[in-house]
């Protein structure tokens, strides 16, 4: 018993172990499940990120391609112009002139004369600009200006081809970025003469960036050739101007910075993630043509992930809320689990102690068959068959003083609480049978102690019988039960007063019946669980089919045997509805062929001994003893009635010493009975046959005797008679 | 039932015919009583023709035999028949006495 809530403990331990195993298990799954979206959909967040960058990207440098176009054209078409006018210096003006007037975008134009290619004008440079709606002229061939020495004057004579300068602030302009185009003007003689340019300011670039925010908090930077930042924008608004150094020193991010600048030297396209502000940035790239310039968008990662965080919160929540029902369905289980199993426990101790119940009541009733293998009088057989682990049906026998007392009874109701009556009952027929051989009198006795103590309504139907071996008399008192058959020479049921059931009520008055039982007759007992058995289409067994099986000539095991198949070949496969019980008595008694009797009486008078040798003889001659046996016997006998003689009667007084012999096929029986006073042979004290010549007593010696010769030597007193039962095995 | 005594100097010789039960026993008491005088001799108890003996006869033997323990006499069992000598082994007598 002890064992069994450790059991449950390391049960509990073992489940409550799993439970967690698979919450486990579900969190990593979950988990695995979730990190792999999010790689996916960082993935795919990222790759339409580079794609929103890259289209904006390319919109950026068509926009610029498209302003930087319209300036190159305009230079490249007044080229030829310009190589004409060489010849002319004065019309040289109006081609600066022309090419603001005729291109918006086009904020200023010079052409600027080669030193010293004109003898009459050393330095020339007419400038066209716009001041407002007008177009204003000015000169750049100022001491103060020296433009031979600017880049975009330089630069095209060097490369002799078109060049796009640096951005720079156009400081008379009014801080506005500017950028130039210059291309350098050869004369007929292929002679560098002049270079022809067009201003083009750069605001328009930051309204481009800046209205271009795919992200909230994106922006984007056009980064020139030399590295001088053209827009970018802060959170004061668009920075027209920074150094690259500058740039440099606001990107704390070293590292990532010279990637990137080495990326864009390159003249790549890409993106590389830079640390900003302390946010990591997604900086996608691209090279401008032409201009040689990069466009650069920085993105911010946490907004190009921010639907993702957003959803990702929204699964962990998902996933919180899913283990957490996981686990209260575990929970649940495992309580349920352990419920079943806590009641499967109790049930398997039940069904263990129902099964020791069982056992115990199967002892309390005989259950050795043949119960009597000594005896050739009486054969007996019984049976009873729980329709529950325990019943409350019962039978019960046993032989004293030459009477058989016997019972068979039935508990109203079934398993344990009919049980326990019939224990009560069994033990009860017991103690007050051991003294009482009237059946009457068993069972007023039994009614009355059952009566008493009955606060349960339980009532036993009882059949209870005491049959005198010797003569076949049987006394009989039913109380309720179903009368028994009598296979005589046909069979009959015996007839039998109802009688209320014990245990209905107290002092109630039982009928005692008799009859005598021929040798060979069988009487034949039962619980109404025998002919009421029922088949799978709800018939009885019925007595009239008992009957019919009782018709047959077996002895007690062959009727009971023959019962039970019948009862189950009838039943089929129907679940037994009720205890069955059988108590199959053969009453055999002395008239099989080989039994009979002789009698002998006797005077107490010592001189009748000698009869007793006679008496011998004829069993020793019926039995064709030797005469060894015969004088053994002759000898048991007359120290028997020689005591009853001396010792059984007064002195003087007349009596009879009645002898009755019963020869049966292996054993003698000899019944020695009178009626003087209360005399037991058999209590004498043993002689001692080893004491010496001066000690040994000069009585004793018969019944030492008769109990040395015969198998077995009984004293009893009934009716006022001493009964000395002696029977000798042959 | 017959009890024969010869004398012949010291041992007496006594021989058992017939049935030796409760009433014969009691018939042959006075005889057996007599023969305790010679019991401080030899008394030799001839059972060749003892036919059956029971209690009352063997109280007889004993009897005879304390008064022979007693007077330093002897007595001697002769001849004695299976089913007599299984009474006496079955007493004990069988010790007691000295059995030829």
């Amino acid at each position: 018993m002890k064992s069994k809530p450790a059991k449950t403990n390391t049960l509990v331990r073992k489940s409550t172990t799993a439970g967690l195993m698979l919450i486990v298990v579900a969190a990593l799954t979950l988990e695995a499940i979730s990190l792999l979206q999010n790689y996916f959909s960082r993935k795919g967040l990222m790759e339409e990120a580079q794609l929103r960058a890259e289209s904006l990207l390319e919109t950026t440098r068509l926009q610029i391609a498209d302003a930087t176009h319209q300036a190159e054209s305009a230079v490249r078409n007044s080229i030829w112009i310009a190589r004409w006018c060489l010849d002319y210096p004065d019309s040289l003006p109006r081609i600066p002139s022309r090419i603001v007037e005729d291109n918006p975008s086009v904020m200023g134009s010079t052409i600027a004369l080669v030193p010293n290619y004109s003898r009459k004008r050393p330095l020339y440079s007419p400038y066209a600009c716009r001041e407002g709606d007008t177009l204003v002229m000015k000169s750049l061939a100022t001491p103060e200006y020296d433009y031979p020495s600017k880049e975009w004057f330089v630069k095209p004579l060097e490369l002799n081809e078109g060049y796009w300068s640096e951005p720079y602030l156009d400081v008379g302009g009014g801080n506005v970025l500017m950028t130039t185009y210059s291309v350098p003007i050869q004369d007929s003689k292929g002679k560098s003469a002049a270079v022809l340019t067009a201003d083009i300011s750069l605001a328009w670039l930051s309204e481009v960036t800046g209205s271009a925010m795919i992200y909230p908090h994106s922006y984007e930077l056009v980064v020139s050739r030399g590295g001088s930042t053209l827009v970018c924008p802060t959170t004061d608004g668009p920075l027209m101007w920074v150094n690259i150094e500058d740039l440099k020193e606001m990107v704390k991010d070293t590292e990532g910075f010279e990637k990137i600048a080495r990326a864009v030297n390159a003249g790549e396209s890409g993106n590389f993630p830079l640390k900003l502000d302390g946010k990591i940035n997604q900086v996608f790239f691209s090279p401008v043509d032409l201009t040689g310039w990069t466009a650069a968008i920085a993105i911010p990662e946490d907004e190009i992930y921010r639907d993702i965080r957003r959803v990702q919160w929204l699964e962990r929540l998902l996933q919180l809320l899913g283990l957490c029902i996981l686990l209260l369905i575990l929970r649940t289980t495992a309580k349920n689990q352990m419920k079943y199993q806590k009641m499967n426990e109790k049930k398997e101790l039940m069904e263990n102690e129902l099964k020791i119940g069982r056992n115990i009541q199967m002892a309390m009733i005989p259950n050795i068959f043949p119960p009597f293998p000594e005896r050739q009088d009486i054969d007996l057989s019984a049976c009873l068959i729980p329709a529950k682990e325990v019943g409350g049906d019962l039978y019960d026998f046993y032989i004293r003083d030459e009477k058989l007392f016997f019972c068979i009874g039935d508990v109203s109701g079934k398993g344990v609480p009919a049980s326990l009556v019939m224990a009560v009952t069994r033990s009860l027929f017991r103690t007050v049978s051991a003294h009482e051989k009237s059946p009457q009198r068993i069972v007023t006795a039994m009614n009355d102690s059952m009566s008493d103590m009955n606060e349960s309504n339980m009532f036993v139907t009882f059949f209870c019988g005491c049959l005198d071996l010797t003569t076949g008399h049987l006394r009989y008192c039913n109380a309720g039960h179903n009368p028994p058959f009598v296979v005589s020479d046909k069979v009959r049921t015996l007839k039998v007063l109802p009688n209320l059931p014990m245990g209905v009520m107290p002092k109630m008055s039982f009928k005692e019946q008799e009859t005598d039982l021929k040798y060979d007759d069988t009487l034949f007992l039962f619980t109404d669980g025998l002919n009421e058995a029922e088949n799978a289409a709800f018939e009885q067994f019925s007595e009239q089919r008992l009957e019919e099986i009782l018709n047959e000539r077996r002895d007690a095991q062959g009727h009971l045997d023959a019962m039970k198949q019948a009862v189950a070949d009838f039943v089929g496969g129907a679940p037994q509805s009720d205890d069955l019980t059988m108590l199959v008595i053969h009453y055999m008694n002395n008239t099989t062929p080989s039994s009979s009797e002789r009698h002998l009486i006797l005077h107490n008078d010592i001189q009748q001994i000698p009869q007793l040798a006679d008496f011998v003889e004829t069993i020793a001659t019926e039995k064709n003893l030797d005469q060894g046996m015969a004088m053994s016997l002759n000898l048991a006998l007359e120290e028997a009635v020689t005591n009853v003689i001396q010792y059984a009667y007064p002195e003087g007084s007349d009596g009879l010493v009645d002898i009755e012999a019963i020869i049966r096929d292996k054993q003698l029986e000899f019944r020695i009975s009178d009626s003087g006073k209360a005399f037991d042979p058999t209590a004498k004290a043993e002689v001692d046959i080893t004491m010496g010549v001066e000690d040994r007593p000069i009585g004793g010696l018969g019944i030492h005797l008769v109990k040395h010769i015969m198998d077995s030597v009984k004293y009893r007193r009934e009716d006022g008679k001493n009964i000395l039962t002696m029977i000798k095995n042959l | 039932m017959e009890v024969k005594i010869q004398k012949e100097g010291k041992e007496v010789l006594v021989s058992f015919i017939g049935r030796m039960d409760t009433p014969a026993s009691q018939e042959i008491a006075p005889q057996i009583e007599s023969l305790k005088a010679d019991a401080a001799g030899t008394i030799i108890l001839d059972c060749k023709e003892l036919s059956y003996i029971s209690s009352s006869g063997l109280r007889l033997f004993l009897t005879l035999r304390k008064a022979a323990a007693e007077k330093g006499g002897k007595i001697i069992v002769r001849s004695i028949g299976d089913e007599i000598r299984n009474v006496f082994i079955m007493t004990g007598f069988f010790n007691l006495f000295e059995i030829e």
